[in-house]
């Protein structure tokens, strides 16, 4: 049978998951929307994401909301950010 | 038992057929797959041998652990010159095909010569029929397995093969198996066609022989409970590979327009959620949980009620942000067409964006094209190229020759405009930003390919520590990591460890996603060596196993080097330093790969190898790898097979 050495890697790996959030694809915040949420917006700098969810627990980002991506990104640049 | 394994050779001129058994010595060194095929390549090829002539080989490998319940074991490793690129030819295949050759008694085959006339391999019971296919010339993918079932009565036959694509020498043609599982790249399906190869087929009854059954069949579940609980694992069972896209196309990573802008902008209709709305179920490869592969019928047009598989994160780029197409339909037809004929669509798409661009910039004209509007976004013409590159037709003759190919016969500055490294298509990644990413396709040993060495965690933002747990194992590393992807620093070790790494994988016959590729907390080295043990007996330390996919990878450059490739193929073309890129996030807005910093890491790139300056192995790390009996003639002397 499988020794505890032959476990140990792979549980030390996964214990390092997460759920329920993602990653910012801006300023790289971990959010975690309400679960079933559509669109969430990052508290830290303001990009708005259109939000899936590949199980009831887990959203990933689709997309971003275009019509305010590219001002804010305007914005951003301007500013030197 | 389990290690008893059998390599054909096979002779298509003469119709000779030898067989020998493969020897414990070269099994510790090269593993199985791509590693013993590159092994293979080298023996029995000549310098300067021609990709579509007799003397060049046509390999089939199947991974050390193909056949066996080990998680996403089914890959089939098919190999060659290349007649894309002058290089490694190289390319692998999930399905059930290697698992069926496996149960026939052969685990290796080198194909060599020319049939007279087409003709097809059975292999059976450990014997290898070759026959006739003359009746088979001219069929599709599906329509010659379909055909080969019913000449020999069996249903559970499972062939490799090419369609009209490989018959018409499409330098990107590809090898396939069941609806949609292809061994892709660099043009394997050329050299099918050049030696009349339509198919390998494959029944058999033969025991595979596991070393410690019920400790093997243990130690399976718990992996494919680490495998099928991971994130990315669950993403890709609802959405396969195009879950990417959300990423990397919000970001600004997407090759778009051949290379004129990183994103597609209000694309909604192709991304992953959209193309999920179509799908009827999802498919998956032999001893693999995770069904990343979707089913789905076409909806619309004139190919309405179509069935096919996928589509692939590189069908999405290559029908969709490559051509500046935003219609999922097109990315489906164009998917189900690259399916029908046998062809890369990665490399289809790359052809049709470029001559797309040509067509903008007036190099090429309605005359040119005889006809047809080439204009961005051009969903009929799209389709309608994919069409003419299989068949040769009109402008897709020179489209269907590999891109300097076709740039030398279009002429008027068009290879300027080419996104390639050595003479092979980018993905339509945009690798600007990321000077991992890009660094990983330039020096690649089969031309750009994200499949060789991409370290595509780099995109995660991954704390340091969570780096150098992976990076660091199972040879240390102590030097820089970063999160941010960005960077410069550190990259090259990271491109390093993550092509020997899939090296090993393509050794193992193990599926990349099922690895440190899309996910960070992903089986490796230790639970390989577990793996390999109670599956096959054969005891290896996890940094035997990573040598051994070392060893794989510097048979490549070696192989490269012979074919007379040096350290000025290990570059990017001008536009991803000329060029910032113009959209996306201001993270990834204004980008590009700075000249200097990028020499520097190709110069720690090669000295982390122990290659030289100019990217020779040396022959320190030559012997260190058992690899010094490979002599500059290219005999190899060892006779090992």
């Amino acid at each position: 049978m499988t020794t505890s050495k032959e476990r140990s890697s792979l549980q030390e790996r996964a214990k390092q998951r997460t759920t329920g959030a993602f990653r910012c694809l801006s300023c790289f915040k971990r959010l975690s929307p309400p679960k079933g949420a559509t669109h969430y917006t990052c508290p830290q700098c303001n990009y708005e994401w259109r939000v899936a969810w590949f199980t009831p627990e887990e959203p990933r980002i689709r997309g971003p909301v275009w019509d305010s991506y590219e001002q804010l990104t305007q914005d951003r640049m301007k500013g030197g950010k | 038992m389990s290690l008893s394994r059998k390599i054909a050779f096979v002779d298509l001129t003469t119709g000779k057929i030898e067989t020998k058994p493969i020897s414990k010595e070269l099994r510790r060194k090269f593993l199985g797959g791509r590693g013993l095929d590159m092994y293979l390549l080298y023996k029995h090829t000549k310098p300067g041998v021609d990709p579509l002539g007799p003397d060049n080989v046509a390999l089939i490998s199947a991974g050390l652990l193909v056949g066996t319940l080990a998680s996403a074991s089914s890959r089939t490793h098919v190999g060659g010159k290349s007649p894309l690129t002058g290089y490694v030819g190289s390319a692998n295949v999930g399905g059930f095909f290697g698992p069926e050759m496996r149960l026939a008694g052969f685990d290796h085959l080198v194909i060599r010569g020319k049939a007279e006339k087409p003709v097809y391999l059975y292999l059976h019971d450990d014997e290898i029929e070759i026959r006739d296919a003359e009746h088979l010339w001219g069929t599709d993918t599906r329509d010659v397995q379909d055909l080969i079932r019913q000449e020999l009565a069996d249903d559970d036959i499972q062939s490799l093969c090419i369609g009209q694509a490989g018959e018409n020498l499409v330098k990107y043609a590809c090898i396939r198996t069941s609806i949609k599982n292809a061994a892709g790249r660099t043009g394997i399906g050329a050299i099918w066609g050049s030696k009349n190869l339509k198919a390998v087929a494959a029944k058999g009854m033969r025991d595979i022989g596991i070393a410690q059954p019920k400790e093997a069949l243990a130690y399976n579940k718990e992996i494919i409970n680490q495998v099928t609980s991971a994130k990315v694992s669950k993403t890709m069972q609802k959405l396969g590979t195009p879950f990417i896209w959300g990423v990397t196309n919000s970001t600004g990573l997407v090759r778009t327009r051949n290379f004129q802008l990183n994103q597609l902008v209000n694309a909604d209709d192709i991304e992953p959620e959209s193309i999920e709305e179509d799908l009827v179920g999802t498919a998956g490869c032999f001893a693999c949980q995770v069904h990343c592969r979707g089913k789905y019928f076409i909806k619309e047009g004139p190919y309405k009620g179509t069935y096919d598989e996928g589509p692939e994160y590189t069908s999405q780029g290559a029908f969709g942000a490559e051509v500046g197409c935003t219609s999922k339909n097109t990315v489906l037809v164009c998917n189900h067409l690259v399916n029908y004929y046998g062809m890369d669509n990665l490399e289809t798409g790359s052809m049709i964006s470029w001559a797309m661009e040509l067509f903008e910039k007036g190099i090429l004209t309605l005359e040119d094209t005889g006809g047809l509007d080439l204009t961005w976004g051009n969903d009929e013409t799209v389709i309608e190229l994919v069409h003419k590159i299989a068949k040769r037709e009109g402008i897709g003759d020179i489209l269907a020759d590999s891109p300097l190919e076709a740039a030398a016969r279009i002429g008027k500055d068009s290879e300027r405009y080419l996104v390639h490294v050595k003479g092979m298509s980018n993905l339509h990644s945009d690798e600007r930003p990321t000077p991992a990413l890009a660094l990983n396709i330039a020096v690649s040993s089969r031309g750009s390919d994200h499949l060789r060495g991409r370290p595509a965690i780099d995109l995660y933002h991954l704390p340091e520590k969570v780096l150098r747990q992976i990076y660091s194992n199972p040879i240390p590393y102590d030097g820089p990591l970063t999160s941010d992807y960005r960077d410069y620093e550190g990259k090259p070790w990271q491109v390093m460890w993550q092509e020997h790494l899939y090296s090993t994988v393509d050794c193992l016959g193990i599926c990349k996603y099922h690895t440190v590729f899309l996910g960070p907390n992903m089986p490796a080295y230790e639970e390989w060596a577990n793996l390999i043990r109670l599956n096959t007996g054969l005891e290896l330390t996890p940094e035997e196993i990573y040598r051994a996919g070392e060893r794989g990878y510097t048979l490549e450059r070696l192989f490269n080097i012979r074919e007379g490739m040096t350290r000025e193929d290990d570059k990017l073309v001008d536009r991803y330093h000329d060029e910032p890129t113009p959209l996306g996030l201001p993270v990834v807005r204004g980008r590009f790969i700075d000249r200097d910093k990028f020499k520097i890491m190709v110069d720690e790139y090669y000295a982390h190898h122990e290659w030289d300056e100019n990217g020779v192995p040396t022959r320190e790390k030559l012997e260190a790898l058992s690899l010094n009996t490979l002599d500059k003639s290219g005999s190899e002397p060892s006779n090992l097979v």
